[in-house]
């Protein structure tokens, strides 16, 4: 298939959270006033300033043993986006040499709700200054300049890649069937439907929100 | 190894882990002229050099854009071709930008605490290096000790003391050490100690 | 590090404990899992379950302050079990060495102690030598009194039961980690130690890592590609910075600052430069009077002549036996007897243990300069909490220093690559780069001395010509470091010649004569005639082992993996033909790969070889320390604040050399039922140290905004406290607000029969911003430091948590 897709391998992540502050560096977002209601996790959701968030879910396994599961949540560049439902005059668009999911300045005059509900990962945000709907860009600028997405590259694990779509795929199939080794619930959620792939070694363990609907 | 000259481009290079990155095609139909080009405008025509990142000890490299107009630094990620990072960043070093002169909150002025004052007055570099050189002057002279107890020659002092920096450059750490020992100072500390 | 960062990619068994490598020192782990691609494993051992431990093939926990039981464990498993590196460890350390007749160990004290001093009296603790000092050896390691019989006698009293009593760490799981890591005591395979401030913040932190470098060294770890003994220092440059020295008790290239009772340069040379009677150790120290000289002719330039013994004399002496590092610093500012102060890019109104005191003796200073990027609680001390500035007469002079992008020089990683870096930007506002404040401030000094004043000397005749057209000039100091020829000179034995001005190409080059000069011997090499090797960006991998010898420059003398003469067998070929470090191909040819530990021919050609640890006097790496001040053996003491009544090894409860403030700041908890849950302080990815940097940032402190407290779920209920509530912390010397995190990461710990909780809480806030954000988990925490070091005992102590 076409396109770009971007792999993000949770098994590999440590929630540096490169990944988070790369995003704000390089769209030059702003750090928003948060508390700490328990956890790691901040800010608590995506925002117009907030693109791209590590998720933090932490709980004991059958065994007893503890496990803390970090998830780099960002909009999934949809194959067939459900926020474009209301679209008609080329407010948001999808690129057509990588797939990625573009909001343009014209999504001010979109009814937002509508939009959001299409969404099943709960992606769109607005920047509340402009109006404008605004989410993870795939960082297409860069990617249309030979770059990486500022969120890949500042990856240190390789729990992100960036590539062919057809090569994510593989890459993903190759290591779901590693991790299903010692992991026997691992998938790759949504594979045929995102461009934006999360390898889990276990969804239904609290990536309920995160998995989408 | 004049970086400094180096396109952005060729320093921030497409290298996907393990993952070829193919060339894209010119027509981009109708999403390309929606990608906020701006910033990527301002950072491939601006001066690239390279640093390593200021907080933990791995020694991560960076790249750093700077405006050539205003001198700004408009853009700082990971270095690819360091070979311990490879152009990946952690959230410090990713965030490096907000430790820049684009940090309002830096400290842009040299501030005096009057004794017993309840708030700081700005001075000038000159005024207060004197002013120190004074202090330095009349503590290391009423307190230096020129033999101990035992009437040994110590030539030190002990009522001045100095920690830091582990923060600092080579070149910076060598001459701090090398005047506070001219000084005579014995209490001189910093971060490996603790 | 012994190794660098890129090499930990070579190794088959990565131990990441008393440090949290994901959290701090994030992208060192795309190396740990480019091993575990490879097949290596990751074992995480931790009181608490970490962003490591979430990615490590194997976890358990261990009570904060019991590192030395569990390894004690392992080292005695690996004796058991005869999983030591056997030809390694009689030829290479000083296992095989025979122990005088005056050592031995009874009930946690080994001989010649002095409990009024609280010292060891070391001769107790000599090795059994021949009229030339040389020491006797058995190499079959079977006599009763050498060193690895005395060992597996030391350390058979750490049975599984025993360390698990203590640790709380179950027995099953101890046996997994044993076996894991003894496996790397073949031929073919290596393991990797990555610890940190989790090892060194103990009363016995010194002892934590013997312990761990006696199981490298009998594995046969040390020296090769994907081992050796590795610190993840905390710094971009406490490398750089420890190297230079900014330490009360070393000079630059840990050379020791002179003593009160070393009247003359030659007799404080001739104390230390070590002796050998062995013609096959290079027993390098002994080339120590050319460093010191060197490095005081850097310090005066033409004022240090022999006549004046260097200018040695102008430089101050510590009185002997008199130590005065970070503790006992604070404790003499507290006193009163401390008048001026500089708070040189340093916050230890946070970062020092028993913070409130730190912060209480600023208040008793004359003067205090502060140097910063942002304002902090050490510079704004006297308007922090429960500070009256109408009480407090401290002059403050807060300067404002230029950020890293902002000026060109080098910094050392723990990998000890020195690498060049460039100036971005220019400095915010009226700030400046270091160097150059101390240029003018060290300017203004000379100036007012120039008039007269007590002993003017050593300021007036302080080298001091760093700068070019006025400004402060980093390449001038990175040659002074590396150092010059003085005059014309030449090696006949090496054929080379050089000019008075040429810069020394290797300390190999360098004299007692005056007529070198050299900052810091070890750097010696970094910036020569060739170059600033630091600024070298080579991406070769020629041995596919990661050493980028020609990305940048490290020390010694660019050797990438020290200890490396050790990675081969007694011919010079590599005990691990895959991995191969260096290797020797004949004495045309000699050696290849990472620069040798000296070009001197493998140990099987007896006359010209030389041993391996070339440092070390004897040659070989020491198994028996007895150069430690609290014991040559490793043995397992409890924290000075402690869960438990008694030590469970032995009726010494605590390391019996550490210094115990008694003042009226210096409270500690002692069994105390007021204080029954052990504390640790850690870090978090997101912030840097005391958050003095970090927590003015918006996109960081927006990740982690508050001071937390990290409680088990069991803990949690116990005192009624929910995930997310304010909580109280209380320990013998202060209180912090902090949010509960109630969490499945900490356990409690069966210790000693009876349920042990603990709690950590990380220590990167202050008072000064955000105004919500809390305060330094460092008020806390005690003012006890190790034995060999007085590095505060941060990481362990008693504390009780309250809902707020």
């Amino acid at each position: 298939m076409s396109g770009k897709s971007i792999l993000v391998d949770t098994s590999k992540c440590t929630a540096c959270r490169g990944c988070q502050v790369a995003c704000k560096q390089w769209n030059q977002l702003e750090g928003t006033k948060t508390k700490n209601v328990g956890s790691y996790e901040n800010p608590q959701d995506l925002s117009g300033q907030t693109w791209k968030i590590v998720r933090f879910t932490e709980g004991k396994n059958g065994s007893g043993k503890a496990y803390w599961h970090f998830f780099s949540e960002q909009c999934r560049h949809c194959l067939t986006p459900g926020c474009m439902a209301e679209v008609e005059k080329g407010e948001i668009v999808q690129d057509e040499k990588t797939g990625a999911v573009v909001y343009t300045p014209k999504t001010k005059d979109l009814d937002f709700k509508a939009t959001l509900e299409g969404c099943p990962y709960n992606i769109p945000r607005k920047n509340e200054k402009s109006g404008v709907l605004v989410k993870c860009t795939m960082c297409l600028d860069r990617v249309q300049a030979d770059l990486l997405p500022a969120c890949v590259k500042s990856c240190p694990t390789g729990a992100m890649q960036f590539g062919d779509r057809d090569a994510i795929l593989a890459a993903a199939e190759k290591r779901v069937a590693e991790l299903k080794k010692t992991n026997p619930k691992a998938e790759a959620i949504n594979a045929d439907d995102v461009r934006v792939i999360y390898l889990v070694v276990d969804p239904k363990k609290c990536y309920s929100l995160a998995a989408g609907k | 190894m004049d970086v400094s000259r180096r396109e952005f481009l060729v320093i921030s290079g497409a290298a996907a882990a393990g993952v070829a990155v193919s060339s894209l095609g010119i027509d981009m139909g109708p999403a390309k002229a929606y990608a906020d080009e701006v910033k990527l405008k301002k950072v491939k025509s601006a001066k690239q050099s390279t640093t390593i990142c200021p907080y933990c000890a791995v020694g991560c490299g960076l790249v750093c854009s700077t405006d050539k107009k205003t001198g700004t630094i408009i853009n700082i990620e990971g270095d690819p071709d360091h070979p311990i990072n490879e152009g990946s960043l952690c959230a410090k070093g990713a965030g490096l930008y907000q430790i820049t002169a684009n940090n309002p909150s830096r400290l842009q002025k040299v501030l005096y605490r009057a004794p017993n004052s309840d708030k700081w007055e700005e001075k000038s570099w000159d005024w207060a290096l004197a002013e120190i050189a004074k202090r330095v002057k009349a503590t290391r002279d009423e307190y230096f000790i020129a033999k101990n107890k035992k009437g040994q020659v110590v030539n030190r002092v002990e009522a001045i003391a100095e920690v830091g920096s582990a923060a600092i450059d080579n070149e910076e750490c060598w001459p701090l050490q090398a005047m506070m020992r001219a000084l005579g100072l014995v209490y001189i500390e910093h971060q490996a100690r603790i | 590090m012994t190794n660098h960062w890129i090499d930990i990619k070579n190794s088959d068994c990565i131990l990441i404990t008393g440090s949290n490598a994901a959290e701090n020192h994030p992208i060192s782990m795309k190396w740990v899992e480019k091993a575990r691609e490879n097949g290596a494993k990751l074992i995480s051992v931790d009181p608490r379950f970490t962003r490591t431990s979430a990615v490590a093939d194997f976890y358990t926990a261990l009570r904060s302050g019991t590192d030395i039981a569990f390894l004690g464990g392992m080292l005695n498993y690996i004796i058991e079990n005869e999983k030591y590196f056997k030809d390694y460890a009689a030829n290479y350390t000083n296992a095989s060495f025979i122990i005088g007749d005056k050592f031995k160990f009874e009930d946690g004290l080994f001989a010649g102690y002095d409990p009024k001093k609280r010292k060891y009296d070391k001769s107790f603790w000599g090795l059994k030598r021949d009229s030339k000092g040389v020491a006797e050896r058995d190499l079959t390691l079977k006599n009763p009194r050498c060193v690895f019989q005395l060992l597996k006698e030391h350390y058979s009293r750490y049975t599984l039961e025993k360390v698990s009593g203590i640790t709380g760490t179950p027995v099953d799981d101890l046996k997994k980690v044993y076996e894991m890591y003894a496996s790397t005591g073949t031929k073919d395979k290596v393991g990797t130690i990555m610890y940190a401030m989790g090892w060194t913040q103990h009363t016995v932190g010194t002892q934590n890592i013997r312990t761990m470098a006696i199981i490298q060294l009998l594995l046969g770890n040390i020296g090769m590609a994907g081992g050796g003994v590795n610190a993840l220092r905390g710094e971009s440059n406490v490398q750089g910075s420890t190297d230079h020295c900014i330490l009360y008790h070393i000079w630059p290239g840990y050379l020791k600052t002179p003593k009160a009772s070393q009247a003359t340069l030659a007799a404080y040379n001739t104390k230390y430069t070590p002796k050998t009677g062995d013609p096959i150790s290079a027993n390098w120290w002994g080339n120590y009077p050319k460093y010191s000289v060197s490095m005081l002719k850097s310090f005066f330039g033409d004022k240090a002549t022999k006549k004046n013994d260097f200018g040695y004399s102008w430089l101050p002496k510590l009185d002997d036996g008199v130590n005065y590092s970070w503790l006992n610093l604070f404790d003499t500012m507290y006193n009163g007897t401390i008048k001026g102060f500089f708070a040189w890019g340093m916050n230890p109104a946070c970062s020092g243990a028993n913070a409130n005191k730190n912060r209480q003796a600023l208040a008793k200073l004359d003067w205090l300069v502060n140097v910063n990027l942002f304002d902090n609680e050490t510079g704004s001390f006297w308007k922090g909490p429960g500070m009256d500035p109408k009480k407090i007469k401290t002059e403050v002079f807060m300067l404002p220093c230029a950020a890293s992008v902002e000026k060109e020089g080098s910094i050392t990683n723990s990998g000890r690559w020195a690498q060049w870096r460039y100036k971005a930007g220019n400095p915010a506002g009226d700030s400046k780069p270091d160097g150059e404040i101390m240029t003018d401030l060290m300017n203004a000094i000379k100036k007012v001395y120039a008039k007269g004043g007590k002993f003017p000397e050593p300021i007036v005749n302080l080298k001091w010509d760093y700068t070019t057209k006025g400004t402060f000039d980093s390449h001038k100091v990175a040659k002074e470091i590396n150092g010059y020829f003085l005059e014309d000179v030449e090696f006949k034995k090496k054929g080379k010649k050089f000019k008075k001005g040429d810069l020394v190409p290797s300390f190999a080059y360098l004299k007692d004569d005056g007529s070198t000069s050299s900052g810091n011997w070890l750097y010696c090499n970094s910036y020569t005639n060739k170059g600033n090797m630091m600024a070298r960006r080579g991406k070769d991998d020629p041995t596919g082992l990661g050493l980028y010898s020609g990305w940048s420059w490290c020390w010694p003398v660019n050797r990438r993996i020290i200890y490396n003469r050790a990675s081969v067998d007694l011919n010079g070929n590599p005990w691990n033909p895959k991995r191969p470090v260096v290797k020797w191909t004949g004495p045309k040819t000699k050696w290849v790969g990472d620069v040798p530990d000296g070009g001197w021919p493998p140990m099987s050609n007896a006359e010209k070889t030389k041993r391996p640890f070339i440092m070390k006097p004897d040659g070989v790496a020491s198994v028996f320390g007895p150069g430690r001040a609290d014991g040559p053996f490793p043995e397992h003491y409890e924290p000075l604040e402690s869960p438990v009544a008694k030590n469970a090894m032995s009726s010494q409860f605590n390391n019996p050399a550490i210094k115990i403030f008694d003042g009226p700041m210096d409270p500690f908890a002692k069994n105390d039922p007021k204080f029954p849950v052990v504390a640790t302080t850690y870090r978090v990815t997101e912030h840097w140290q005391t958050g003095v940097l970090t927590r003015w940032q918006p996109w960081l402190i927006e990740t982690q905004p508050q001071l937390f407290v990290e409680i088990s779920e069991e803990l949690a209920k116990e005192r009624g406290i929910k995930n997310g509530e304010p909580a109280k912390v209380t320990s013998a010397r202060g209180e912090v607000a902090a949010v509960a995190i109630v969490t499945t990461r900490f356990r409690p710990f069966k210790v000693a029969g009876k349920t042990v909780h603990q709690v950590g809480l990380p220590w990167c806030f202050g008072w000064v911003t955000p105004k919500d954000g809390g305060d330094s988990a460092n008020l806390l925490s005690p003012n006890v430091g190790d034995a060999n070091t007085m590095i505060p005992e941060t990481k362990a102590f008693m504390v009780n948590v309250e809902k707020a």
